[in-house]
């Protein structure tokens, strides 16, 4: 039997979730509450430390993102250049350095960041300040879905009350208080902190879109090399950040790296927010350990509470639609960033399953996948934007029972190569949609086989002369 | 699709004497928005999203004001609002009614709550009533999939809605057909 380690919630530690509190009890959190519940503590812990400690101490407890790819956050940090020099004398020099925070969030299946940003905002926004501090970044954005109406009030007037507070802005970082400037020999050191609305439009969660869309334009991927840590938001070194990833950072700071080791499991350390929805009794968002078997999340009482209708489980999409299906008999797979090559899915993404009961149909489930594809493919790439339309139109026709085996060898084909070649795409949309399709043929073909019709082979035979 | 998007260059544009882009407007821009960032492009999204909150739509001559005010040239802004869904360049209904279709809401039947609407106002996805106060449409996630199936009413995200329910919705937003 599996046995959580958290025995605390930690970043659902004042927003009530099961087991340790009811959803019904969540309401947003504001700045004094939240500072009198131990709220920029950590903050103030991180100032008293070098910055390159800050870096050293995520880096050491391998805090890997959030926000789908899940590269180590720590060694993200490291690829920007050094500062070169002090704040005042830099931001003179129009040598800015960014942070982006990537509150996009539209990956279907996925709504964790949006707990954090309605109720617990001041998370995020600590988060946000040791980061800029750690790194010695100027000016942060975070970057948010438009859908995100309420979010963005919420944000907005949290961002207020930090600035009225002294973190962030020129009498910022807690400066006048206890702690000191902080600035080790550099003078002192600012943070702005601003919202940035997005406009609907999914690709602009990929890192360099989300930077093309802060600068005023499409949001179009750019080709990377250059990575943004060198030349990102205006040509300046920037790092982007999933908001969760963010939010890990009071309570790493807090404890310390082996408090922040002792989670999860040994690849995947720490907790992680678990969006579970589709077909089970209480769908939501969990705190719960990485490498919690998917079964545990959907069948125990603590979490999900077992199938809607006590229909059986026949797959779930891992960590948002671009990670794959697992199937009914993978149902025991740990939610740990080694999901991916234990069983055939691209990853854990945002570690948010859909959870499909034995009467979905998943040639259903594979069309409306690539129609989202198809819709939010940017266009830049001719194998993503052809391929995303062609999948669809095929899946289309399978799903009419208009189709023909070959038709879905077609599908098959497609779904294998589109961005599977590094360098053929300039950003991993294309990749998502081909593991998602693939997956969902390779593990459900019977149904797709049983909705199509047999290729007609013409067979043709000459008999006498013409056979010479 | 974001890359068909152009109407034919032989559109007229509308106009009217009164600027889209107002006094207050300009005034928030250039205190709240332009500082922030370091090019004025930069600030073409908070400006088309006030446009847009105001009027709920982008008309063709707001396009040219915002150019003019941030010194770019009006197809710059145009390609960039012609790019995000959330920007309208074509005149909608005064209420937009946005259902879900991605993976868990499709799953747990968004499609009761579009066909509800589609009889209820006797519209198909993507149009307007004659009396243009709704919009019928659908999106991608909107990042509410535990409460599938769920819609956008405006800017008021709805959650685990029932047909029912979204009827009764309809007929709060049409009474106060003010906005
Ligand atoms: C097509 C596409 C969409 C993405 N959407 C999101 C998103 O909505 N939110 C997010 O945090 N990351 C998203 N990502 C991942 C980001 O590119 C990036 O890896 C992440 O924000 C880095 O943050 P992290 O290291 O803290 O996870 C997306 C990536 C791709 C390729
Ligand atoms: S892979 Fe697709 S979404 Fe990504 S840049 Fe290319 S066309 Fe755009
Ligand atoms: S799938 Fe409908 S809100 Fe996410």
């Amino acid at each position: 039997m599996w046995q959580p380690k958290m025995t605390t919630p930690i970043l659902t530690k004042r927003i009530p979730t099961p087991p340790f509190g009811d959803f019904a009890d969540r309401r947003t959190i504001s700045y004094d509450e939240y500072a009198k519940t131990g709220g920029y503590e950590s903050l103030r812990k991180a100032l008293t430390m070098p910055p390159a400690e800050v870096v050293s101490i995520v880096k050491d407890a391998q805090l890997r993102g959030r926000g789908g790819a899940g590269f180590p956050t720590g060694l993200k940090w490291t690829f920007l250049p050094a500062p070169t020099g002090p704040q005042t004398e830099r931001l003179a020099r129009g040598e800015q350095r960014y942070l982006a925070i990537n509150a996009d969030e539209s990956e279907p299946g996925t709504f964790k960041d949006r707990l954090l940003m309605d109720f617990d905002p001041h998370m995020m926004l600590e988060g946000i300040a040791i980061c800029c501090y750690a790194c010695q970044l100027d000016r942060a954005f975070i970057y948010i879905r438009g859908e995100y109406h309420h979010q963005a009030a919420v944000v907005e007037n949290a961002i207020k009350e930090a600035y009225d507070n002294g973190v962030f802005g020129s009498k910022g970082l807690l400066k006048g208080t206890d702690t000191a400037n902080a600035d080790f020999g550099n003078g002192p050191f600012a943070v702005e902190c601003h919202l940035h609305r997005g406009a609907g439009a999914y690709i602009c969660g990929e890192e360099t879109a989300l930077l093309e869309s802060l600068e005023g334009k499409r949001g179009w991927p750019r080709n990377k090399p250059p990575f943004p840590a060198i030349k990102g938001l205006f040509g300046k070194p920037t790092i982007i950040n999933n908001v969760e990833t963010l939010a890990h950072l009071p309570s790493l700071i807090e404890h310390g790296v082996d408090w922040f080791k002792a989670l999860g499991t040994e690849s995947s350390a720490g907790t992680k927010l678990m969006g579970v929805s589709g077909h089970v009794n209480r769908p939501g968002v969990f705190e719960c350990d990485l490498g919690i078997p998917l079964r545990t999340l959907v069948e125990s009482k603590d979490y999900s509470q077992g199938m809607r209708n006590g229909k059986k489980f026949k797959g779930a999409i891992a960590g948002g639609i671009s990670t794959g299906v697992l199937s009914a008999d993978q149902f025991d797979a740990p939610m740990d960033f080694d999901i991916g090559r234990a069983y055939n899915v691209l990853g854990l993404g945002t570690a948010c399953p859909t959870i499909f009961d034995e009467d979905t149909d998943m040639v259903l489930v594979a069309r409306n996948i690539a129609r989202f594809f198809k819709h939010e493919s940017c266009g830049q790439c001719t194998p993503c934007r052809e391929g995303s339309g062609w999948l669809y139109q095929l899946l289309c026709r399978i799903e009419d029972g208009d189709a023909r085996t070959k038709d879905l060898d077609l599908t098959l084909e497609i779904a294998t190569s589109m961005g599977a070649m590094p360098g053929t795409t300039i950003c991993g949309l294309a990749d998502g949609n081909n593991w998602a399709i693939r997956t969902i043929i390779n593990k459900y073909r019977d149904e797709f086989e049983a909705r199509v019709r047999p290729t007609y082979v013409p067979v043709t035979m000459s008999v006498g002369a013409a056979a010479r | 699709m974001p890359w068909i998007s152009k109407d034919s260059a032989n559109t007229t544009i509308e106009r009217r004497d009164e600027p889209y882009l107002t006094e207050a407007m300009i005034k928030t821009a250039r205190e709240t928005y332009l500082p922030r960032y370091e090019t004025k492009q930069a600030a073409t999204l908070p400006v088309l999203h006030m446009i847009q909150h105001t009027y709920g739509w982008i008309p063709h001559q707001a396009i040219e004001e915002v150019a003019e005010f941030l010194e770019l040239t009006p197809g710059t802004v145009l390609d960039t609002a012609s790019f995000y869904e959330e920007f309208w360049l074509k005149q909608k209904g005064k209420h937009t009614i946005a259902v879900c279709r991605s993976i868990a809401c499709e799953v747990c039947d968004h499609a009761a709550l579009t066909n509800r609407c589609r009889e209820k106002l006797n519209i198909e996805i993507g149009e307007t009533t004659d009396d243009g106060v709704f919009t019928l449409i659908e999106l991608e996630c909107l990042g509410a999939c535990g409460g599938a199936p769920a819609a956008l009413i405006d800017e008021t995200l709805h959650e685990t809605v029932t047909p029912e329910q979204l009827n009764a919705l309809i007929d709060g937003a049409r009474k106060n057909k003010a906005h």
